[in-house]
């Protein structure tokens, strides 16, 4: 077909429009790839305003003439890597400086910093035994400080004086603690707020007993002791506490720990409860956008086409987008972020059971009717046995994507293991993070496992 | 059918159907679902629907006058400002004020039926908008005003209140937000691109050790292959939003930490996919090269690399495809682009300009899957 | 007795399946509808139980007008008349039982069929039917682990479900090898022994000659013959569909 096609006008044309010439030769496919490809390419330097650039979409220009005209009169295409090859570098070069990539940003030292915690998850500690005992003062010092001192259980304590001001010292004794023990030390108001009184009061005070069980330190009363007080002169009783700890063989789930495993069970909740809801309305939505059943007559049709637009929009916004809106709707928690992903796996669902309804084997519904059955009869014994399993198995491999989502949803908000991670990152406990990455790996591989077995037996 | 059932088949069957009711009862629970409260508080949803539904796109070019006037608050802490009689004016109905009165200000000949910026500038230079009205064909306004504390006079210097009248000239032009989202989606498309990219490079040879059909030889390559596949399972499990996390907070905020997340699991995804079109070549041709004579390495580029690079092609261009779809969300965690950008818009309340950013995320991921698609099916 | 009169189909993207067939068939008579494919016999067997209507025309079945039966009559008509396919038509992710009882929809209680429950009675039946067709041990496997052989064994049972006065059956044997072709064949004729009229779309000439009583021979849509299968020999057929469809007849063996 080229070779009644004038050289000339091949040039001409791919000149005025990239691609153009190349589409006048009958080669509409590379025409538009070709006028695609540039627009890319310019488009791609104007944004990013350097003028030296400007060479690749003049080289891909030159080449489309050239192109063009070798195809015009010799039928002979022009090696396509050379256009190809300049984009790609512009690209790089581009999306490099734009990206910001700067592998000497990454530095070791800070990459240590969060390695090493994270090779001690926070997941259990050891069991440990408690003993502690607590003995009142009074601060500041009133007309009759009532005593210092207070025995339990076979331990006594005291302090002397019975009463101080602020930053004053006094004596503490404790009688009838473990032998040989480190003692934590610890002030609490009255309100219970928890003091360090050790070095600068940034440290915890500890005390080593005696191999009698005695614990004896000077102890002052912390700067801070008066600073809740709703009136610092009135003579109130705060208490000082000792504790010790041994190990008692064991061990059990951390505080951490405790709150991975509750994220955990709420992630794999969400991941549930959102499947669950979104199959409910999937079901009927996918009908309605199945063209098989929808393309009889205009009306229906129309529902189809509005029904199927929706579904892609809806499917290309993220869960972690739609739960921002739910988050303002229903406030923070898992509650969000199970409704996020209902609505993506609505659209999604939808869309993978509204194909198998198309591709469903019209054969058996015609030698059902055959028979003499009515519609409903007809739907029972010809429909559902053909879509079941396939609507099945999409269900599971669904709720193991939601389980991966549930995971981030969390970060806008939408509770579970991803709120956790965030919280954890933010107040830079490593460890904790630690947790939840392995608690993460367990559960995604182990969903992974059981939606692939489920699957297999149902295809 | 029935008759076929066992008794056994009945109680796995009846406990199944517990265990599930039973896991949907917990879940229910631990997620706190709440319909009614979701039907009770689903009007609060309206704006922001309603700002994501009219996304921020074009303005219009506008010239602004400004007229101004001083307000001491409280009075006799600074010269009041002088009122004019003809021209563009402000008129307030007191001239200064004790903090929290109300009282009204009127403006004159200002611009006619144009949009009027009230603020407030306070002492220290800083701007405080009030309210916004519409003056009518004659360019007057009136609005309610309040003498706020916060505008309380300074170092003997009073507040000015400050109008601007905005008269449209000209046409319609893309917003600032537009402007905005368009670098901000160039990021994002270039962080997919390189991210993909450098996954490539490093999945490609990583993959030929986790394909047991050339690694799994020999105790050390068993290891090595056991070794490739846990750590590709291993990193796969998370996904790029969790991994940027731990980047962002290593390299702080931008796109090179969501480009190396996304570079990393995009290497375990993209490994395991290779190694399975690896192991999937067939043998014929590998047998028939060994029979020429040919060494390991010219089996491998003779051999296997001819059977393998469609497949390869094609899980590249549906990786990228996938990035696309993650790098406009990985912002949210630290990483950069489009995300970062629509996080800071929804923390801002800037609903308007978030909604521009959810369009262009449509528009792009929509063309994204699109081409994908397309490319793929003339691949195979 | 089943009377055909003046049958067109039109269809709505213009194609003309069917122009003007008319002919009767007695109750008792083994029917073969003969023609290449393209010439109407899928569109005029469906005809007969209105899977597809037609355009014009009169169906007649004992005086009872199947063209104009609305919804709860016709299906009353179809379950007097079984229909067996060339893809056999059955739900393969199901068991062969269910499909077999599927074919007793017809009569079956219409809410609890829908809940999966069949009477013993009926189960004995499928059960039954299903050692007619020799493959009572495949009851309760997938319809789809069974061979096309057997697959349309399993058709033919559906069909013996409904207790048909009539089984329409097209082209049963196209998709299967000359020997089960034989072997499906042989079932349907049995069955027209026992009094079953049969209408059989075939386009072997040597089956047509070994199972028909008589035949009707399309060609784009008109009836072109009927007569005998000893009148329509070799020479007959290939007058009437020229030389290609002797080759394509003879390749087919």
């Amino acid at each position: 077909m080229s070779q009644n096609r004038s050289p000339l006008v091949a040039g001409v044309f791919s000149l005025l429009v990239p691609g153009l010439g190349q589409i006048y030769i009958g080669q509409r496919y590379r025409g538009v790839a070709i006028l695609l490809g540039t627009l890319v390419a310019a488009g791609m330097v104007f944004w990013y305003g350097d003028p030296l650039w400007y060479f690749v979409p003049a080289l891909i220009g030159l080449w489309n003439v050239w192109d063009a005209v070798s195809l015009a009169r010799a039928g002979q295409t022009r090696p396509i890597w050379i256009p190809v090859l300049a984009a790609l570098l512009a690209a790089y070069t581009i999306g490099w400086q734009v990206v910001g990539i700067d592998f000497s940003a990454a530095d070791a030292d800070r990459a240590m910093q969060i390695l090493r915690p994270m090779l001690r998850p926070d997941f259990v500690q050891e069991r440990r035994e408690v003993n502690s005992m607590w003995v009142p003062v009074q601060v500041p010092c009133g007309p009759q400080p009532p005593q210092a001192r207070r025995e339990d259980g076979g331990k006594s304590a005291l302090v002397m004086p019975d009463c101080a001001g602020v930053n004053e010292t006094m004596i503490l004794n404790v009688n009838g603690m473990w032998p040989d023990t480190d003692t934590n030390v610890v002030w609490r108001t009255p309100i219970g707020d928890p003091k360090m009184i050790g070095e600068n009061e940034a440290e915890m005070l500890v005390v080593r007993s005696d191999a009698s069980g005695v614990v004896t330190t000077a102890i002052h009363v912390p700067s801070t002791a008066l600073v809740a007080a709703p009136d610092p002169t009135l003579p109130q009783e705060h208490r000082v506490y000792v504790y010790q700890y041994r190990p008692k063989g064991g061990i059990e789930l951390s505080y951490i720990g405790s709150e991975v495993l509750n994220g955990a069970l709420i992630t794999i909740g969400m991941a549930l409860i959102a499947t669950m809801l979104a199959v409910f309305l999937a079901i009927p939505i996918s009908f309605l956008a199945a063209h098989n059943l929808m393309g009889g007559n205009p009306v229906t049709y129309a529902i189809y086409v509005v029904m199927r637009t929706i579904l892609n929009v809806l499917r290309s916004i993220e869960s972690l987008i739609i739960a921002i809106i739910f988050v303002v709707i229903v406030g923070l928690g898992p509650f969000a972020g199970v409704l996020a992903l209902a609505m993506h796996s609505i659209a999604a669902l939808a869309k993978l059971y509204s194909e198998v309804i198309e591709g469903i084997d019209p054969g058996p519904i015609e030698a059902i009717r055959a028979t003499g059955a009515n519609w409903l009869q007809t739907v029972r014994y010809a429909v559902i046995p053909q879509i079941i399993p396939p609507f099945t198995a999409f269900t599971i491999y669904r709720w193991d994507i939601n389980v991966r989502s549930a995971t981030i949803v969390g970060f806008v908000g939408g509770g579970g293991l991803g709120f956790l991670l965030i919280e954890l990152i933010r107040v830079n406990n490593m460890q904790g993070v630690s947790a939840v990455f392995i608690t993460i790996a367990i559960i995604v591989t182990a969903m992974d496992y059981i939606s692939a077995k489920i699957r297999e037996r149902l295809v | 059918m029935e008759n076929r059932l066992s008794t056994g088949k009945i109680i796995r069957n009846t406990l199944l159907a517990a265990l599930i009711i039973l896991a949907l009862g917990i879940s229910w629970n631990v997620t706190g679902v709440d319909f009614p409260r979701l039907i009770r508080d689903l009007p609060k949803g309206r704006n922001i629907v309603l700002a994501f539904l009219t996304p921020d796109l074009t303005t219009r070019e506008t010239t602004t006058t400004t007229v101004s006037l001083a307000f001491p608050i409280p009075c006799g802490s600074a010269p009041e400002g002088e009122v004019l009689t003809s021209g563009p004016r402000l008129v307030p109905s007191v001239t200064c004020a004790e903090p929290k009165t109300k009282f009204t200000l009127e403006g004159f000949d200002l611009a006619p039926n144009s949009e009027i910026v009230i603020r407030w500038k306070l002492p220290d230079e800083r701007i405080m908008t009030a309210i916004r009205v519409q003056s009518d064909e004659k360019g007057y306004f009136t609005a309610n005003m309040e003498a706020r504390p916060i505008a309380a006079t300074a170092n003997n210097i009073s507040s000015r209140l400050e109008v601007d009248a905005l008269t449209p000239v000209g046409g319609l032009k893309p917003s600032e937000a537009v402007q905005d989202v368009l670098a901000a989606m160039f990021v994002t498309i270039f962080m997919a691109l390189l991210s993909t990219t450098l996954a490539t490079i490093v999945a490609a040879p990583l993959s030929f050790l986790a394909a047991s059909n050339i690694t799994k030889r020999g105790p050390l390559g068993t290891l090595v292959y056991y070794f490739t596949r846990s750590i590709f399972n291993l990193l796969r499990s998370y996904d790029p939003l969790v991994m940027a996390t731990v980047f962002g907070f290593w390299l702080s905020f931008g796109a090179f930490p969501g480009f190396l997340a996304l570079s990393v699991v995009t290497v375990a995804s993209l490994g395991k996919l290779f190694s399975e079109a690896v192991e999937g070549i067939d043998p014929g041709p590998l047998e028939a090269l060994q029979a020429t004579g040919a060494n390991r390495l010219q089996m491998v580029i003779y051999g296997v690399v001819p059977q393998i690079v469609p497949d390869f092609i094609s899980f590249i261009i549906y990786h990228w495809d996938i990035n696309v779809r993650i790098s406009t969300i990985i912002g949210f965690v630290g990483g950069g682009g489009i995300g970062y950008y629509l996080s800071e818009r929804i923390n801002g309340f800037e609903y308007s300009k978030a909604g521009t950013a959810i369009w262009a995320i449509v528009l792009v991921v929509m063309a994204m899957d699109f081409l994908s698609a397309e490319v793929r099916k003339r691949l195979s | 007795m089943l009377r055909i009169q003046h049958v067109s189909k039109t269809y709505p993207n213009g194609t003309q399946a069917l122009k003007d067939v008319s002919f009767d068939v007695a109750d008792g008579e083994f029917m073969v509808v003969i023609g290449l494919s393209g010439s109407g016999k899928s569109t005029l067997l469906r005809c007969i139980n209105r899977l597809i209507d037609p355009s014009e025309g009169k169906i007649y079945w004992n005086d009872t007008d199947v063209t104009s039966a609305n919804a709860a009559e016709l299906r009353n008509i179809r379950r007097n008349i079984g229909m067996v396919f060339q893809q056999f038509n059955l739900v393969k992710r199901s068991s062969v039982l269910t499909n077999v009882l599927s074919g007793r929809l017809g009569y079956a209680n219409p809410w609890l069929s829908l809940l999966g429950i069949w009477p013993q009675e009926e189960k004995d039946r499928a059960l039954k039917a299903l050692a007619r067709v020799g493959i009572a041990e495949k009851a309760f496997s997938r319809a789809d682990a069974l061979s096309g052989g057997q697959q349309q064994r399993v058709g033919i049972a559906r069909a013996l479900m409904q207790e048909p006065k009539i089984i329409l059956a097209d082209e049963p044997v196209a998709s299967l090898d000359p020997v089960l072709s034989h072997s499906i064949l042989q079932y349907l004729e049995v069955l027209n022994k026992e009094g079953i009229t049969v209408i059989c779309s075939l386009h072997f000439l040597d089956l047509v000659h070994r199972y028909a009583t008589r035949v009707v021979a399309l060609k784009d849509g008109m009836k072109v013959f009927e007569g005998s299968a000893k009148e329509i020999d070799r020479a007959k057929f290939k007058e009437i569909y020229g030389e290609e469809a002797q080759e394509v007849r003879a390749a087919s063996f």
